[in-house]
C-alpha cells in the first residue's frame, strides 16, 4: 500500500496508485486535498490526527468499478467531504467513517448525476465509535433515462457514544418513467442521548415548485433545469475556480 | 393603463366548482381589497388568474387589457404582467435566491440584464425592504423565517415590476415594522402605476395601503364592490350583515367534524347514521 504523508494543501492526481493508497494528515494541520484521476484505485484510506481541519474534495468522471474510502477522525479533528459524482457507466463506491475520539466530526456531500444506462451505487457510512462525535451525510442525485441511482448507508451510534449528533439526507429527483432510484439512509442507534435524523425523498420535480417559479416567468423547462441544478451545484463550493467551471460545463452539458 | 378583466370565471378542482361565476376588474394605479371567509374561493381565484394548472377552468373568461389570458401559461401571464405574492412560499433547496431572481428578471425583461445592472436593481431593492443582502445568497426560501419569505416575495415584485401585482395574506408572518415596511413598497408602487388585489384577514394592513375599493367574496362569487368602509365594517362586525342583508346564506368552510375519534367505536358510530 502507497503510503502518502501530506502536510499541505494539494492537488493530487491518483493515477500513479495502482491499488491502493493511505493519506496520512497528522496533528493541528489545515488542509485541502483535492484529489482526481481516482478512477483505478481501489481503496483510499484516510488517516487524520488530532486537531486537525480537513477539506477533501474529489471529482470523479471515469466509470468506478468497486472503490472503498476510509477514514479515521481522532480527537477534535473535522473532515468535510466533496464527492462531485460525474462518473460515466458505473460507480459503486463504499465509504466508511470513523468517528474515533472526542469531537470528530464529519461533514459529506454528494452530487451525483446518472444517465444513460449508468448504473450507480453509492454506500456512505458514519460510525460513531466514541462519545461527543458529530456526523453528517448529505447525498444528492439527479436520475435520467434508463439509469439506476442507490443511495445507502448506516449512521451507527455505538452504546456508551453519548452526546453524539448523526444526521443523514438522501435525495434524488427523479426525471424519466424508466430510471430507477433508491434512497435508504439507515440509522442503527444503541444509545440513548444522542440526536439522530435521517432523511429520504425520491420524486419528480415539485409541481408546486414550478408553479413557483413560472409564475416568476420561467418556462417550465427552465424552471425544471433551475431546480435540478440547485441538487448538483451547491457541491461546487468544495472545489477550486477552474474545476468549477468545468463540473458547471458539464452539468450544463448533460442536462 | 392596463386592466385585468374577469368575467363570469367558474373554476373546478378535482370535481368541485370552487369558484361560481366571478366577476371583477382590477385597473393599473388602483388597490383592490379582496375580503372574504376563510375557504370561500379568495385564494383560489388568484391561483386561477396566475394559471395554477391545479385548477380547472369551466367557463368565462380572463383579459388583461385586450389579451386574453384564460389559457395561457403561467410564464406567459408572468411576462403579459401579472404577478402573485403566494401566501405560502414554496422552499426551493439548492437554488440560490439571486440566481432564480435573475432569471425571472431576464425572463420578464425584454432586453438582458447585465450582471452588474441586475445586482445594482438588488442591492437597492433590498435595501429598501431593509432585507440583509445575504438573503439573496442563501436557497430560495429555505430556512427562511415568514416574514422572510413575505419580504422576499416583495422584493420580486419590486425588480419584475408587473402591471398587477395579487398579494396573499402577505401581511401574515409580519411584525408590526415590517408590516410598515411592506404597506410603504405598496404605496409607492401604486403611485407608480401598478395595480393591487390583495387579500388580508387584518384591517391593519389596509389601514396602511389604504385601497381604493373593496370586494367581498363569498361562496365563490364575488357578492360586495365598494369603498372602503365595508372593510371597516367587516372588521368590526364580521360577515353576518351579508346574511341579513343580502339574504345570502354563507357555506360553511368545511364538513362539520366526524363524530369518530379516540375512545368511540367507529362502527357503532357508522351505524347510528
Amino acid at each position: 500500500m502507497k503510503k502518502i504523508i501530506v502536510r499541505e494543501s494539494q492537488n493530487f492526481d491518483c493515477a500513479p496508485i495502482k491499488n491502493e493508497a493511505t493519506f496520512e494528515i497528522g496533528q493541528n494541520e489545515n488542509i485541502a486535498l483535492y484529489l482526481y484521476n481516482i478512477e483505478q484505485v481501489n481503496s483510499l484510506d484516510f488517516e487524520i490526527g488530532e486537531s486537525s481541519i480537513v477539506q477533501l474534495s474529489i471529482f470523479a468522471q471515469k466509470a468506478i468499478n468497486q472503490s472503498k474510502i476510509t477514514a479515521n477522525i481522532g480527537k477534535n479533528s473535522k473532515i468535510t467531504v466533496y464527492f462531485a459524482d460525474f462518473t460515466t457507466e458505473k460507480i459503486h463506491l463504499d465509504a466508511s467513517i470513523n468517528l474515533n475520539d472526542d469531537e470528530a466530526t464529519c461533514d459529506w456531500h454528494l452530487a451525483s448525476l446518472s444517465e444513460k444506462n449508468d448504473d450507480k451505487v453509492i454506500s456512505v457510512s458514519m460510525y460513531h465509535n466514541h462519545p461527543n462525535t458529530h456526523g453528517r451525510i448529505d447525498n444528492y442525485g439527479v436520475c435520467k433515462d434508463q439509469s439506476s441511482l442507490v443511495f445507502s448507508g448506516i449512521s451507527h451510534i455505538v452504546k456508551g457514544c453519548h452526546q453524539s449528533t448523526s444526521h443523514q439526507n438522501a435525495k434524488i429527483v427523479v426525471f424519466d418513467n424508466n430510471c430507477k432510484a433508491i434512497a435508504k439512509p439507515i440509522l442503527k442507534i444503541d444509545e440513548n442521548d444522542i440526536e439522530a435524523s435521517h432523511a429520504a425523498v425520491v420524486g419528480k420535480v415539485s409541481d408546486e415548485h414550478i408553479f413557483y417559479l413560472t409564475s416568476r416567468g420561467l418556462s417550465v423547462d427552465e424552471a425544471k433545469l433551475l431546480i435540478t441544478l440547485g441538487y448538483l451545484k451547491p457541491i461546487l463550493k468544495g472545489f477550486n475556480e477552474s474545476t468549477q467551471q468545468e463540473i458547471n460545463t458539464l452539468i450544463e452539458g448533460r442536462l | 393603463m392596463a386592466t385585468l378583466r374577469i368575467n363570469n370565471l367558474h373554476v373546478e378542482v378535482e370535481g368541485k366548482e370552487i369558484l361560481k361565476g366571478v366577476t371583477t376588474t382590477i385597473s393599473e394605479g388602483e388597490t383592490v381589497a379582496l375580503l372574504g371567509p376563510n375557504g370561500h374561493g379568495k385564494s383560489t381565484l388568484l391561483n386561477v388568474i396566475m394559471g395554477h394548472p391545479r385548477y380547472k377552468i369551466t367557463s368565462g373568461t380572463i383579459f388583461l387589457d385586450d389579451l386574453d389570458i384564460t389559457n395561457m401559461t403561467t410564464d406567459e401571464r408572468a411576462k403579459a404582467g401579472l404577478f402573485l405574492a403566494l401566501q405560502n412560499p414554496a422552499e426551493v433547496p439548492g437554488v440560490i435566491n439571486s440566481d432564480f431572481l435573475r432569471a425571472a428578471v431576464n425572463a420578464t425583461s425584454e432586453e438582458k440584464v447585465s450582471t452588474y445592472k441586475f445586482y445594482k436593481m438588488l442591492d437597492g431593492a433590498t435595501k429598501e425592504l431593509k432585507m440583509p443582502f445575504d438573503l439573496a445568497t442563501r436557497s430560495l426560501n429555505e430556512g427562511f423565517s415568514g416574514g422572510e419569505k413575505k419580504r422576499n416575495e416583495i422584493l420580486q415584485l419590486l425588480l419584475l415590476k408587473p402591471k398587477i401585482a395579487m398579494l396573499d395574506e402577505i401581511d401574515s408572518g409580519l411584525d408590526v415594522d415590517a408590516i410598515q415596511i411592506v404597506a410603504d413598497v405598496i404605496k409607492k408602487e401604486e403611485e407608480n402605476g401598478r395595480g393591487f388585489l390583495v387579500i388580508s384577514h387584518y384591517a391593519r394592513l389596509f389601514d396602511l395601503i389604504k385601497p381604493t375599493r373593496a370586494i367581498v367574496m363569498i361562496n365563490g362569487r364575488i357578492v360586495l364592490d365598494g369603498d372602503t368602509s365595508l372593510i371597516k365594517r367587516i372588521d368590526q362586525n364580521g360577515y353576518e350583515f351579508i346574511k341579513t342583508e343580502l339574504g345570502i346564506e354563507i357555506e360553511k368552510e368545511q364538513a362539520q367534524m366526524n363524530t369518530v375519534s379516540i375512545g368511540t367505536c367507529a362502527v357503532k358510530e357508522s351505524i347510528k347514521k
